[in-house]
């Protein structure tokens, strides 16, 4: 009689595990990321988010920083969330429940934390005043390209912990090995610590990489002003040579004449990136490596966690 | 000059692995070890580890070392200027620094061993070939510590026991549950392999539970209880036949889990989460999926009521004292009606009160039909509940065995005394506080109940001869 009987399959366990995720959500601490969010964000924008997307060195600074703040929202999000009941997750993969819908509830759950928690960093950015192009790249809006790349940046790093926590067996290894992979990112980033030879390749690995090239291309990096060159000129004006002041003079010259802005124009196209480039395939192609980081990382961490069975007591 | 600063380095290397090497074969022949093994790179680290009675931490050594010595080989053979040669470097380098840690462990396994003061760890990690040839050479250093009990698991089941068991014993109980009705357990043999070595965990276990049992499984720490309970619900397969109302729960694994309820030692709940939905998706997950919600919510209803958790069921579990948390954990097997029940110390951390409720409640689950098996460490305070007991013992070389299996009456009668505590002790080690007679035990039962199936199945062939007679 009982070779007949079905239980929930795959798809149909995954509201099970959903509705609890959503429950942990009101009744745990789960949602102080929401908040801690647009502290974060708050913190960065007040910092760089001057001349985001307005200068090429702005845009660079504030790119990152929102990187950075994606990377750690993230993080923050999921690396915990496998370890810390994993001997639960044992007791109930032996009473019939499936990994992969597991797995599958916590994309859901996480991809829904990401949405809410870049929802919250544009409203933040709106709030400190940081303007944004009008223009997009890919859609016809600047906000939505952002949005996307910006949940796709969240949403990759969350698996990449996701998997940590599938990986570990409990919340103090997954909070040691975090900074680890955090300054791995930062570092490997190729933003602000320019790499060269094989650490360059390295940098191809990293979430960092792709998401901030997805902001610079979607902000036109490459036909935005570079400040610094007029900057570092600017603190020399002062120089003397046999009674006169040549760069002050020149400076004077170029004001004078209303050529700052051109010359901030002139400079930046000798500091251009092939990486940013502001086309609709180089964006595309930032997003992919994104969504492959994802995919990777969703699966590894169904593969890890198929072993809790193997857990010691 | 440079070619002559390479020779006596090389030298220098050379002459202090000879001369450690030397130490440590002395040392290995006092350890009762084969010496030739000390000239062997590597493997000299795990026999150092049986010296010092850190077996891990010698065998992760022997691993590292041959995994440093190819990755500087081969850093060095690429060239170890260029930055994969140099990576390979950092690599071994990382591995040489774990190395000196458990270094560091066996050195102090070993002043432990010789009875030592520890501050010969020292020479052992700065200068080794000292103490090797000092502790080898010089017959005051005896290992005077090489059996000690605590450290003694490292080596547990890796050699049953040889008791004088009857060949067939096993064998016993292949009656009703073989054929469809209760639980039929033949455990020939549960082991593990760690680190190539093969450990016996459980060896010939082989009863019978009929339907409608509350079954009391006893054993000290240690005996197998919970490895016995995992590998019959097929949880952790054994070398073992286990058939449940006629159906093999091994063959058939993916379906009988769902017949099969386990309550954990601990309890093993989202403490953020009602007490309700803990119950209604532990149903969604283990009842048919075309179970109509009617009945679903019916047979958890059913489930609260039998364990007390309808008042405040819509409270969070973390709120809830020791007593509901483990009904609810019960409550989360129990709805799904399941044919063999078993529970890991589902009084643990329970005053007796409510103990006994507990098992009441068990016991009204028995009585409808079911096996429950219970493993708990306070069993006297509930054994007139029980209809049998399973009585696990560690044999002298560590393996889980069945000491006995009967009504709790006969394990008095068997055991000679009068309380399942008593009993326990008087298979426990006595290192472990009990009588060390496990083995004895072990012998006996399977000696009686041989016995006894051997006078059954006379008995049968003489009625056949006096009913051939009678024809």
């Amino acid at each position: 009689m009982s070779s007949k009987l079905q239980y929930k399959g795959r798809l149909s366990q995954i509201p099970i595990y959903l509705g609890k995720l959503f429950r942990m959500f009101v009744y745990q601490s789960d949602w102080k990321a929401l908040p801690m969010a647009a502290l974060i964000a708050g913190l960065v924008t007040f910092a760089v988010g001057a001349n985001l997307f307005k200068t090429q060195e702005g845009t660079l600074q504030g790119g990152f920083a929102l990187v950075c703040v994606c990377i750690w929202n993230g993080f923050f999000n999921s690396i915990q969330v496998i370890c810390r009941e994993r001997s639960i997750i044992k007791r109930e993969h032996r009473a019939g429940m499936h990994i992969s819908s597991y797995i599958a509830s916590h994309m859901i759950y996480q991809a829904f934390l990401c949405i809410m928690q870049i929802v919250i960093i544009l409203g933040v950015c709106r709030l400190m005043m940081v303007q944004f192009p009008e223009e997009g790249l890919i859609t016809p809006w600047f906000l939505a390209d952002l949005s996307i790349t910006l949940f796709l940046i969240t949403y990759a790093a969350d698996m990449m912990s996701l998997a940590i926590s599938a990986l570990v067996h409990n919340t103090t290894t997954a909070m040691t090995v975090m900074p680890f992979m955090l300054i791995f990112q930062l570092v490997f980033s190729g933003g602000l610590v320019r790499l060269s030879g094989e650490a360059e390749k390295l940098t191809d690995l990293t979430v960092a990489k792709w998401g901030l090239q997805g902001i610079c291309t979607l902000g036109n990096y490459n036909s935005l002003p570079m400040v610094a060159l007029w900057n570092m000129i600017f603190r020399f004006r002062d120089i003397d040579i046999y009674g006169e002041k040549p760069i002050a003079a020149i400076l004077n010259e170029i004001q004078s004449r209303d050529m700052l802005d051109l010359v901030l124009k002139r400079s930046g196209e000798y500091s251009q990136n092939p990486q940013y480039v502001y086309t609709v395939q180089n964006l595309s192609n930032c997003w992919i490596h994104l969504v492959g980081v994802i995919v990777v990382f969703a699966l590894a961490a169904m593969i890890l966690l198929e072993f809790v069975d193997r857990d010691k007591r | 000059m440079t070619g002559l600063t390479d020779y006596i380095n090389l030298a220098y290397v050379a002459v202090t692995w000879l001369l450690t090497s030397a130490g440590l074969r002395k040392i290995f022949e006092k350890c009762g070890l084969m010496g030739a093994y000390a000239f062997i790179p590597g493997y000299r680290y795990r026999e150092l580890g049986k010296c010092a009675r850190k077996e891990t931490e010698g065998r992760i050594c022997m691993v590292m070392e041959v995994v440093a010595i190819v990755l500087n080989g081969v850093g060095k053979a690429i060239d170890g200027q260029t930055r994969e040669g140099l990576l390979l470097e950092l690599a071994a380098l990382v591995l040489l620094i774990i190395m000196f840690i458990l270094m560091i462990r066996i050195a102090i396994g070993l002043c432990r061993t010789f009875g030592v003061s520890r501050l010969w760890v020292f020479p052992w990690i700065l200068v080794p070939e000292l103490p090797a040839l000092v502790w080898g050479y010089r017959g005051k250093y005896q290992p005077v510590n090489l059996n000690r009990e605590d450290e003694d698991e490292i080596l547990a089941g890796t050699a049953p026991a040889e008791l004088e068991i009857p060949a067939g014993a096993g064998d016993i109980g292949t009656g009703a549950a073989r054929e469809g009705s209760g639980l039929y357990i033949r455990l020939r043999e549960r082991t593990v392999w760690d680190f190539l070595r093969k450990r016996y965990l459980l060896k010939d276990i082989c009863l019978t539970i009929p339907n409608g049992s509350l079954v009391l499984l006893l054993g000290g720490s240690g005996s197998g209880k919970t490895t016995f309970v995992n590998a019959v619900t097929g949880y952790e397969k054994a070398d073992a036949d286990m058939i449940l109302n006629g159906q093999d729960i091994y063959a058939e694994y993916e379906k009988m889990k769902y017949r099969i309820g386990f309550v954990p030692q601990q309890d093993l709940l989202r403490m953020n989460d009602t007490v309700i939905k803990t119950l209604k998706d532990a149903a969604e997950l283990r009842l048919p999926s075309k179970m109509a919600e009617e009945k679903k919510r019916q047979k958890m209803e059913n489930v609260m009521d039998t364990l007390g958790l309808t008042a405040g069921c819509h409270g969070l579990v973390s709120k809830k004292s020791g007593g509901q948390k483990k009904r609810i954990s019960i409550g989360m097997e129990l709805v799904s009606d399941p044919e063999l029940f078993i529970l890991d110390e589902p009084d643990s951390g329970l005053d007796g009160v409510i103990a006994r409720e507990l098992f009441q409640r068990l016991r009204e689950v028995a009585d409808s039909g079911r096996i429950v098996i219970a493993i708990t460490h306070t069993p006297d305070r509930v054994v007139d509940m029980f209809d049998k007991v399973i009585v696990l013992a560690r044999d002298s070389g560590r393996v889980g065995r069945l000491a006995f299996y009967g009504t709790p009456d006969e394990a008095r009668t068997f055991f000679g005394k009068q309380t399942m505590e008593e009993i326990v002790r008087s298979v426990n080690r006595t290192s472990e506080g009990g009588e060390g007679r496990a083995d004895e035990f072990v012998s006996r039962f399977a000696l009686e109940r041989t016995d006894s199936v051997t006078m059954k199945e006379a008995g049968k062939e003489g009625s056949a001869d006096e009913q051939q007679t009678a024809v």
